[in-house]
């Protein structure tokens, strides 16, 4: 009898164990999609191409379609199994790093969206160099963010979580280049508030990126670091960690 | 353990047991005698046992040899198992060492995946390539290579082709991937860097286009004064001929520039990406419209529309492939040759063929009939206009929509080639 219920409930755990680690593979792979979507509508920028920009904007909706679908998962997965500690925690971060996720896809859809628009005006004579740069950047930070997630590795997301001051700096940056563009010749203005607009997007993603970040030192430590100074939290994670 | 071990134990037993019995009669008691003797016995086992346990278990002590009987040879058969086994051990741990070695050395990178997809080995290149560290021993490989693309592939299981994918650590670099199912769910991950043969293609087929392409607006120039200078009607009688012969020969080359293009713009892609349904029986009259408006010609040019079917594919590509089959049947028979065009289908798909009774072809020359160029009758062809392009043409088209080509031929009596289109292709 004993042995009996022993079974059960390892079972239980095991398949339980399995539709946690299926949740984490459809996770990252809404990560990925998301990357794939970003690398494109840069691409789209960059070359001019109308084309993809209009495909970029399109396939927004497979991101969505997976955003929901996960979503309803973990629903279902607090509702049968009631998990507790950890993977509760992994639960609510999973749900909280989709929104986020999502977002950099609505980001992303938009960059197409500028893209198209402004594959069909003339291109300024540094083919967008501070974009494409902080576009690199930005691109990176979320593939590491996601390695981060996949790993989950604690260390290295507080690392790329101070990266972001970076990609504001550059944010800034090209914002002032931008007024300087505007006012030198004001029929460029419209072009320019587009190419900012992208800047703009980019920088969100940035910060989304972060917000994963901090979902993963959650995760691991449980420690809420939102709203905290990177600063601080290095200082107590050191102890921590 | 030999039978004479044995058959001494037994004999010693006895042997104990017989003195005991001995004993016993001579000082009285021969009972308890018997039982110290069984129990001093069974002490001495049970000393062996708890010495063998403790050994093995906890590898306490010198190794316990030295024993008499039966328990000196169970010792000795333990000790030489185990050496065996250590040797063997040994044996292994160099060739794994040996083989790591190598698979670090190769320049691809390498990830061994069991059947979970989860990362048992990978060598140093995988972390350039593929971003994967040694810490990831256990990891999933699609949570860190997250591409929906690799994903893809990944979950159809058809490895038989390789996959083409950036990688992740530096987007520059162009990697083909391959995994090779072996042993029970095992999987080897390669990774091969083609960044530099990926360019070299690039530049290839680019050179192929753009040469082409910067041919053709020298051409366009001299044809137009060409033109020019034939219609004037003050130029010198000895100047007629040559003039008439410059402007035949830059129609040639300009048949020849524009069939280089088709063929580059051809090659840029490798499959059609047109997917609409073609009329075929329309294509057809439309090709032998064309037929007849190129020259006068008394032989008829019969049309067999047996089909309704409809060819999924690009419009222009297949009617650029059929029109270079009728041209040649036109260009290599008679004026007064009867040609054929058929459409029919069966259930193994659509075939479009195109019949002539011309001179026909030598069985040498069939199977380098569709490379560029390439002339069965060197001087003769070039004399008829053709670009010796056509059917390396008609073959990519034909590649692209999935089809293959036949071609049957008799010298003297004419030749037939046949399109054949798979089941898959066809719209009813």
């Amino acid at each position: 009898m004993t042995t009996g219920t022993e079974e059960l409930t390892h079972h239980y755990s095991r398949q339980f164990n399995e539709e946690l680690e299926a949740i984490r593979a459809r996770l990252l792979e809404m990560g990925g999609l998301v990357e794939r979507q970003l690398k494109r509508s840069l691409r789209a920028l960059v070359k001019g191409d109308s084309e993809l920009g209009e495909k970029v904007a399109h396939d927004d909706y497979q991101v969505n379609h997976l955003e929901v679908s996960i979503d309803e998962e973990c629903s279902r997965v607090i509702a049968l199994r009631q998990p507790t500690a950890s993977d509760l925690r992994f639960v609510m971060a999973v749900i909280k790093s989709i929104t986020d996720l999502e977002r950099i896809g609505d980001e992303a859809e938009k960059i197409g969206f500028l893209s198209s628009r402004l594959a069909a005006q003339e291109r300024p004579e540094n083919r967008y160099k501070e974009i494409k740069h902080l576009g690199r950047q930005v691109r990176e930070m979320l593939h590491n963010a996601l390695d981060a997630l996949a790993r989950l590795d604690a260390e290295a997301a507080l690392t790329i979580a101070q990266e972001d001051s970076n990609v504001d700096d550059e944010y800034e940056a090209i914002m002032r280049q931008s007024i300087t563009v505007m006012m030198e010749d004001p029929r460029s203005i419209r072009r320019v508030l587009d190419t900012l607009w992208v800047a703009r997007a980019l920088e969100r993603i940035g910060d989304h990126a972060v917000n994963i970040c901090e979902y993963v030192v959650y995760m691991v430590h449980g420690k809420d670091i939102r709203h905290v100074s990177v600063e601080q939290v290095v200082a107590e994670a050191g102890v921590d960690v | 353990m030999s039978r004479s071990a044995w058959g001494l134990v037994i004999v010693r037993l006895l042997a104990a047991v017989g003195v005991a019995v001995a004993a016993g009669l001579v000082f009285g008691q021969p009972e308890l005698w018997v039982i110290g003797v069984l129990a001093g016995y069974l002490a001495w086992n049970l000393y062996h046992v708890y010495r063998l346990d403790r050994w093995l278990r906890l590898r306490e002590g010198t190794r316990p040899r030295k024993a008499i009987g039966v328990w000196g040879q169970i010792y000795a058969e333990f000790h030489r198992i185990r050496q065996l086994n250590r040797d063997r051990k040994k044996r292994l741990n160099r060739l794994l060492k040996e083989f790591r070695k190598s698979t670090s050395a190769l320049p691809d990178a390498s990830v061994v995946l069991n059947a979970k997809n989860e990362i048992t080995w990978r060598n140093d290149v995988a972390q350039r390539f593929l971003g994967i560290a040694k810490k990831d021993r256990g990891q999933k490989i699609d949570l860190l290579l997250r591409d929906p693309d690799f994903i893809e592939y990944l979950r159809r299981k058809q490895f038989d082709r390789p996959l083409s994918l950036r990688s992740p650590v530096d987007s520059r670099i162009k990697l083909t991937i391959r995994i090779i199912p072996y042993g029970t769910g095992q999987q080897l991950l390669l990774a091969k860097d083609v960044t530099r043969e990926a360019r070299l293609e690039k530049i290839r087929k680019d050179f192929a286009g753009n040469a082409s392409h910067e041919l053709r607006s020298p051409l366009t120039v001299i044809s137009g004064y060409l033109d020019n200078l034939e219609a004037d009607p003050e130029k010198p009688d000895s100047w007629k001929e040559p003039i008439r012969e410059m402007v035949v020969q830059s129609a040639r080359m300009r048949s020849l520039i524009e069939d280089l293009l088709t063929l580059s713009r051809l090659e840029a892609s490798s499959s059609a990406t047109n997917d609409e349904p073609v009329d075929v029986r329309g294509l057809a009259c439309l090709v032998r419209k064309d037929a007849l408006a190129a020259g006068p010609r008394e032989g008829a040019v019969e049309l067999k529309l047996e089909s309704e079917a409809a060819i999924r594919g690009a419009e222009t590509e297949l009617y650029s492939a059929f029109w270079n089959l009728v041209q040649n049947a036109v260009k290599y028979s008679a004026p007064e040759g009867v040609i054929e065009i058929r459409w029919w289908d069966d259930d193994d798909g659509g075939y479009f063929s195109v019949k002539d009774t011309g001179a026909g072809i030598p069985e040498s020359a069939l199977p380098r009939l569709t490379e560029r160029f390439y002339r069965v009758h060197k001087g003769r062809d070039r004399a008829r206009g053709g670009t010796g392009l056509g059917l390396a043409i008609v073959k990519h088209v034909l590649q692209r929509h999935d089809a293959s080509l036949e071609v049957t031929s008799e010298l003297g009596k004419g030749s037939l080639f046949t399109c054949h289109f798979p089941r898959s292709r066809l719209v009813e």
